[in-house]
């Protein structure tokens, strides 16, 4: 019964789409999306709302949160601006995404949703264990900004010394940092 | 398929708007209209204005149609609303209520 549904490229939808089955969106959607099953989202696709399902793969853009029971799949072409949490995540080369990450169960879907999320603000714990070097180790690399050779340590300071690390993780710290202010 | 499918199951509260066909098996609320075909099959059921090129209902519509060509209600279908069409049928079995303007 639970047959599947297409949202045509050709097609907007303004509002909420909401029931059972497998949806595939390929067009437009201004509103929340919330089906038991499988979310596919094609490139040339954008959802502007929050997309509730069992197993979402986007490949398209989004602006709202993902929450997968089983798992969100972003593709490469992907573009997603808002908090992910579902148990199994994969992110592909190429895809772009700002917001939380929580690897785990999205919390119940119909009832106390709300609450529940927001009374567990732990974001991006794992990343932040990888990216960030030992403070010895950063405060060696930095280029001394001061002559004072007792500079305070790095951590007191607003913002971290401009140490000269790869372009690729001062990115990841700037946005480390955005999302951390959110 | 280019088209837009509605599933059993699936419901929408709001506007839907297409260029290609649509297809309804499950639930539309708010505003449907398309420039191709739109189909309300049996099982779907539809609260809203529908424009469109062509409607064809098996299932249940309730508002005020519009069509460029042409509106069939099928057997076991039923629609509740005005109908501005230049071409209506309504088979053996469908149950309509509502005024029709066929331009004359």
């Amino acid at each position: 019964m639970a047959e599947g549904s297409v949202i045509g490229q050709g097609t907007v939808v303004r509002g909420n789409v909401r029931g059972e089955g497998s949806l595939e969106i390929y067009g437009r959607v201004d509103g929340d999306v919330e089906v038991t099953g499988d979310v596919t989202l094609g490139d040339q696709a954008s959802v502007r709302g929050d997309v509730t399902g069992a197993r979402i793969t986007i490949a398209g853009t989004v602006v709202g949160e993902l929450r997968g029971s089983e798992a969100v799949i972003l593709e490469r072409s992907a573009q997603v601006t808002g908090d992910i949490t579902a148990p199994r995540v994969g992110v592909e080369e190429g895809a772009r995404a700002r917001g939380a990450l929580r690897t785990e169960e999205p919390a119940s879907q119909s009832t106390g949703r709300g609450e529940q999320r927001r009374a567990a603000p732990r974001p991006l714990e794992m990343p932040r264990r990888v990216a960030e070097p030992p403070v010895s180790a950063r405060a060696a690399e930095a280029p001394a900004p001061r002559p004072a050779a007792a500079a305070p340590p790095p951590v007191s300071q607003k913002r971290p010394p401009p140490a000269p690390v790869v372009p690729a993780f001062r990115g990841l710290q700037a946005r480390k940092k955005k999302v951390r202010g959110r | 398929m280019a088209g837009t499918l509605i599933g059993p199951g699936l419901s929408i509260d709001g506007e839907v708007r297409s260029e290609d066909e649509v297809v309804v098996q499950g639930t539309v609320r708010g505003t449907l209209t398309s420039r191709d075909a739109i189909s309300v099959a049996a099982g779907g059921v539809v609260e809203a204005d529908i424009e469109a090129a062509a409607l064809s209902v098996a299932g249940s519509v309730t508002g005020n149609v519009t069509a460029n060509e042409r509106v069939d209600i099928q057997a076991g279908g039923r629609l509740i609303g005005d109908v501005k069409a230049s071409r209506l049928t309504i088979a053996d079995g469908a149950s309509f209520k509502g005024n029709v303007d066929m331009e004359v």
